[in-house]
């Protein structure tokens, strides 16, 4: 399996604390992965670094078909190349519609020039409306998106994703405070997206990891302390005595 | 299927229809074409209204949808002045100097022409020899290039800078407004090539077109300052009707969000901002002929301040909101600053509106943010939601 993205021991140090110290990790171009670690373990900036938001001081990062050097695109010359992210905080542009949201996020030139002479074509209506479908918006198009539930703003965030069309998919805790019903149509939601690209997903719920039934990475003091199946990451006795802490 | 712009936008229309029979009205009214019931001095007001609501139309597109205060927007308004002002003047100038020239026994040379010219523009500065940057002073053209070109360019490098180095929010407005004050304090300068302090003048008069009034000349430049109002409307209405106006609001809502979406954010507010820039120069080429005079003192920063105040009240977000404004508030503050608002005797002490006014605007300032954070703008909405409903 080739990898579509290659992070070679990167490190990042804030005022001299180490985030993410000699991190290496690879993902190919169909997975599912879910990266756990106890709090300030590097997740975020694990996903900050991947998406351009911050600089790491040493390291590699290569990611695509073919392989380019992330380290020297901006945050938004990166999500075009093709990864997407989902913050943890559901962030929906609030005043305007879900259908302006999704519009916005489907895949095309992003120059100010092309889009100021961008026409709606019935093929966009068409995505917006498969993409409303499945992340079960269908009704809500003409909703000012501020007005959504919790879980919804998640939702159309996850469905802006998919619009983007991104090779790789991070998403930031998306179960946080959503109800047993909304979780189990987000699992189902990303379960699905990775069927086509990478997704990697940062969470601390345990139970929503398993539901998630993938390759798990276990994140500690800014580097990979374990990688393997749930059960198997579970049963690693380093990984019990920092995470798990029993 | 997408609607035309006249009808995805209802504000359009109505805005436009009215505007039309407003500056109809007016015309039929006005002294130099129809009934003589609105003075010239009125045309002149109404027609600088026009361009102040035009400049308001910029800055709410620039501050109301893509976010970014910018506190210099009036630079740019004081230099379409200035471009428009150089070739009025020098050519004025020159009609001037050739009659007085012409009485002479032999026919003056062109470097008397000159010097004489010269002299008339820069005496009061004490130098005769015209700058450099008068070069193109005898080209309508070329000075009407140069009303788009100066703030254009100045908008486009000054945004690059800004945006490149990702300053936003507080930060950029102060930066903004420095460059104003920079602006105005270096045409303070008598050495500026612009007349320092005395600014430029006699801009009411047409060159070459002495002998018509100026109740006829101001209802000319009505006229104009109405049809680049319309215009600018729409090019504005076109600008946030669709999906680039849904990624200017984006970008003033949640910057980070947005790039992450691959939207190169600092391209979009160079464009915005370096737009909205020409629209203001060309507002205040439209303006100063009607005031007559431009100097560095309409550059000062407090201009800018009073131009968001406008947005701030109108309502901003919406193109009809920076417009009623401008309208109301330029208005309100000519009649009370013209000495025509009765004064309040309260016995012991006279409230007198040439000094009270900016005491009752910053008022209305505060209860609008208080009461009204959406701005007249806002309660119109409110009522037509009301009636949709």
């Amino acid at each position: 399996m080739s990898a579509l993205l290659e992070v070679n021991s990167v490190s990042v140090a804030f005022d001299g604390f180490k985030a993410i110290n000699d991190l290496s990790f690879e993902i190919g171009g169909q997975e599912l992965r879910a990266v756990i670690g106890p709090n300030g373990a590097g997740k975020t900036t694990f996903m900050d670094i991947v998406t351009g938001k911050t600089r790491p001081d040493d390291g590699r990062i290569l990611f695509g078909e073919p392989m380019m050097d992330l380290l020297r695109l901006s945050e938004s010359q990166i999500a075009r190349a093709g990864i997407g992210r989902k913050f943890q905080r559901p962030t929906v542009f609030e005043t305007q519609s879900v259908r302006d949201n999704l519009m916005m996020a489907l895949a095309g030139d992003r120059s100010p020039l092309a889009v100021l002479r961008y026409r709606p074509s019935g093929g966009d209506g068409e995505r917006i409306a498969a993409l409303a479908e499945e992340i079960g918006l269908s009704d809500q198009l003409g909703r000012v998106a501020g007005e959504l539930s919790h879980g919804q703003k998640q939702w159309l965030e996850i469905g802006m994703l998919l619009a983007q069309d991104p090779k790789l998919l991070l998403v930031d805790e998306p179960a946080a405070g959503m109800t047993l019903g909304e979780r189990e149509h987000t699992t189902d939601l990303l379960r699905a997206a990775a069927q086509t690209r990478a997704v990697i997903v940062v969470e601390h719920d345990m139970e929503f990891v398993r539901r998630l039934d993938c390759k798990v990475t276990v994140l500690h003091e800014g580097s990979v302390l374990a990688e393997g199946t749930l059960d198997h990451v579970t049963a690693n006795s380093d990984v019990i005595d920092v995470y798990l802490g029993r | 299927m997408r609607k035309p712009l006249l009808l995805r936008e209802p504000s359009v229309m109505i805005f436009i229809s009215l505007l039309a029979a407003f500056t109809l009205i007016v015309t039929v009214l006005s002294e130099g074409f129809g009934l003589g019931l609105v003075s010239t001095s009125m045309i002149k007001i109404l027609g600088k209204t026009l361009c102040l609501c035009l400049i308001a139309i910029a800055m709410d597109l620039v501050w109301g949808y893509c976010g970014i205060l910018s506190l210099g927007h009036f630079a740019f308004f004081g230099l379409g002045g200035y471009m428009i002002g150089m070739w009025l003047m020098y050519e004025r100038t020159k009609d001037i100097v050739l009659g007085s020239l012409a009485g002479g026994a032999l026919p003056a040379t062109p470097q008397e022409i000159e010097d004489a010219i010269g002299t008339q523009i820069f005496g009061v500065v004490g130098g005769s020899e015209i700058p450099a940057i008068w070069y193109f002073a005898d080209s309508l053209a070329a000075q009407l290039a140069l009303v788009v070109l100066v703030p254009g360019l100045l908008a486009l490098v000054f945004g690059w800078l800004a945006f490149r180095s990702r300053v936003t929010g507080v930060y950029l407005s102060i930066l903004t407004q420095a460059m104003t004050l920079a602006l105005s304090l270096y045409l303070f300068q008598n050495d500026s090539g612009l007349r320092g302090n005395n600014g430029l003048s006699g801009l009411q008069n047409l060159p070459g077109l002495t002998d018509v009034p100026q109740s006829i000349v101001s209802v000319w430049f009505f006229l104009a300052s109405a049809l680049a109002l319309g215009a600018g409307y729409l090019i504005a209405a076109y600008v946030v009707s669709g999906k680039f106006g849904n990624v200017i609001r984006a970008i003033r809502d949640d910057e980070a969000r947005i790039r992450f979406m691959g939207y190169p954010v600092e391209a979009y507010k160079l464009v915005v901002f370096t737009l909205t820039a020409v629209i203001a120069a060309i507002a205040g080429a439209l303006y100063y002929p009607q005031a007559g005079i431009v100097n560095p003192a309409e550059i000062a920063p407090i201009a800018s301040i009073y131009l968001a105040v406008w947005v701030a009240i109108g309502g901003r977000g919406r193109l009809y909101g920076a417009v009623i404004g401008a309208a109301l508030v330029s208005l309100l503050s000519s009649w009370f600053t013209g000495g025509q608002a009765p004064s309040i005797p309260l016995g012991i002490y006279t409230i007198d509106w040439v000094d009270w006014w900016q005491v009752l605007l910053g008022l209305g300032f505060v209860l609008v943010t208080l009461y009204a954070p959406n701005g007249i703008g806002g309660l119109v909405d409110r009522l037509v939601r009301k009636d949709a409903s």
